[in-house]
């Protein structure tokens, strides 16, 4: 579906370097701080920005040759970007019929009302919540096959948040075939719902794991500093120091159980994955 | 292509009571100015509104999602100029009303008269208002609206310096102009609208270019 071959970006000392691959039917996840290279990411995978290097396929092409006809096949939500804000819903709803020949009039509408979303309103009178609301709508309302999404949830609310990633999960329920690339710094919000993810951090993919990888297999382990001296690090993939003594991230949290019995060893989160990942020592 | 039509039409709708503000203005004007010159400011100013809403895809980054909705940018800048034909032309239009119904109201000799080389000379209003789209739609897409206008004055300035300049250096001399005013004249005025037409096309087209290439080279 979406395949990402050795893109470079250079921007003035910030140099984004990547390579991933999103098959057919999968959710990714891209996580990272802010100013890792996610939105950079995305928007060099839209055509928006070009590579100094590398390229991007989607479905096989080029993403900056892509025609209209094969952008139909596209969802896209991002941040800081969507339709102008001096238009209402009822003429978005105008312009998306003329845009996509798949677009699913009912579906849209429907959701804009269990959403609370005015139709006669303008954007710009939209609350942050309404407008990321409405920015999700519109990418998953012409049956899409792939939806790229850049950071859908930032700033808002739990509740809106929730909304939004059911919003998302109806739309796989109902689309089993659907890719979605969505990128995060609120990292809870991507583990009920991707597959797997990318760590992004100064630029450079750190980390690939499944989801449930991460959620069954990694953990954080609590030590004070003689504890410390004696762990086994050969499983533990960063460490840093705290007020209380160390915390350390392993990708093996059984091996530590098993082998130091009554060690404090939390789950682990994707949070703790970029906090120890990109933040430890 | 019909998507994003719409999509200016309802932007350029959104700015109802300035709008309204203009044909209200544009009534008195065809009441109290004899001549044609309501049908040269509303196409002008049907022109300028279409080019406007360059300014609204670019206001709030909303370039960004504009790009990734189904058309390339060879078909965002081909509705432009589009666009800006359709509002020149309707716009002329009203205006052609206007005015026919005032200059009936009021006898106007000259409308009376010269009917038809008044309604062939107007039409050709319609070029040489829609060259100023060519201009002005690589520009604003190159600088942005911003810095666009400050490069129109510039050459605007530019070109009042050049005529000045022009004019001060034919004064007392013959005017080598004088030939070509009456070469001018007695060509027929059908065939100096086909020119102007055939002119406008091919700046257009030249101008299309342009904008293509600007738009091809942004980032978004």
């Amino acid at each position: 579906m979406l395949n990402v071959e050795k893109i470079v970006k250079n921007y003035g000392d910030f140099r984004l370097d990547v390579s991933f691959e999103i098959p057919d039917g999968t959710v990714t996840g891209i996580v990272g701080k802010n100013g890792a290279g996610k939105s950079t990411t995305i928007k060099l995978i839209l055509g928006l920005i070009r590579p100094d290097e590398g390229h991007v396929y989607i479905n096989g092409k080029e993403a900056s040759q892509l025609s209209g006809k094969d952008k139909q096949e596209l969802g896209v939500a991002l941040s800081e970007s969507g339709f102008s804000s001096y238009l209402c819903i009822k003429d978005i709803i105008v312009i998306l019929r003329k845009m996509y020949p798949d677009f699913d009039e009912k579906f849209f509408t429907d959701n804009c009302n269990i959403q609370k979303l005015p139709f006669d309103k303008k954007i710009k009178e939209f609350s942050t919540g309404m407008r990321a609301k409405l920015r999700v709508l519109v990418a998953i309302s012409h049956k899409a096959k792939l939806l790229i999404m850049d950071e859908p949830t930032a700033g808002l609310d739990v509740e809106a948040r929730n909304d939004i990633l059911d919003l998302l999960r109806k739309y796989l329920a109902d689309n089993e075939d659907c890719s979605i690339l969505l990128t995060s710094h609120i990292s809870s919000d991507l583990e009920g719902l991707c597959d797997d993810v990318y760590l992004l951090n100064d630029g450079k993919i750190i980390l690939h794991e499944d989801t449930d990888t991460i959620l069954s297999n990694y953990g954080v382990i609590k030590v004070d500093e003689e504890m410390y001296e004696k762990l086994d690090k050969t499983l533990i993939l960063s460490s840093r120091k705290d007020h209380y003594g160390y915390q350390c991230f392993t990708n093996d949290r059984k091996f530590y159980a098993e082998n130091y019995p009554g060690i404090v060893i939390e789950n682990g989160s994707i949070d703790d994955l970029i906090l120890m990942m990109t933040g430890g020592k | 292509m019909s998507g994003l039509i719409e999509k200016d039409l309802r932007l350029t709708l959104t700015r109802k009571q300035t709008l309204l503000i203009f044909l209200i203005m544009a009534f008195f004007m065809g009441a109290s100015i004899d001549g044609a010159f309501i049908v040269s400011y509303l196409t002008m100013l049907g022109t300028i509104i279409a080019i406007g809403t360059i300014t609204y895809d670019e206001y709030d980054n909303g370039y960004a999602f504009l790009m990734t909705l189904p058309f390339d940018r060879k078909t965002y800048v081909k509705e432009k100029y589009l666009f800006s034909l359709l509002m020149a032309t309707a716009s002329w239009i009203f205006g052609m009303i206007v005015y026919v119904i005032f200059s009936i109201i009021r006898h106007d000799p000259m409308f009376m008269d010269n009917t038809l080389e008044l309604l062939v000379m107007l039409t050709g209003m319609i070029p040489v208002v829609y060259l100023c789209s060519t201009f002005m739609i690589p520009l604003q897409l190159k600088y942005g609206s911003e810095r666009s206008r400050t490069v129109l004055f510039i050459i605007y300035g530019i070109i009042a310096v050049i005529a000045i300049g022009a004019r001060s250096l034919l004064n007392g001399v013959d005017n080598p102009f004088a030939g070509l005013d009456l070469a001018l004249n007695s060509i027929p005025p059908y065939v100096i609208l086909i020119t102007l037409f055939v002119i406008c096309a091919i700046l257009t087209y030249v101008s299309y270019l342009i904008s293509v290439r600007i738009m091809e080279k942004k980032e978004f």
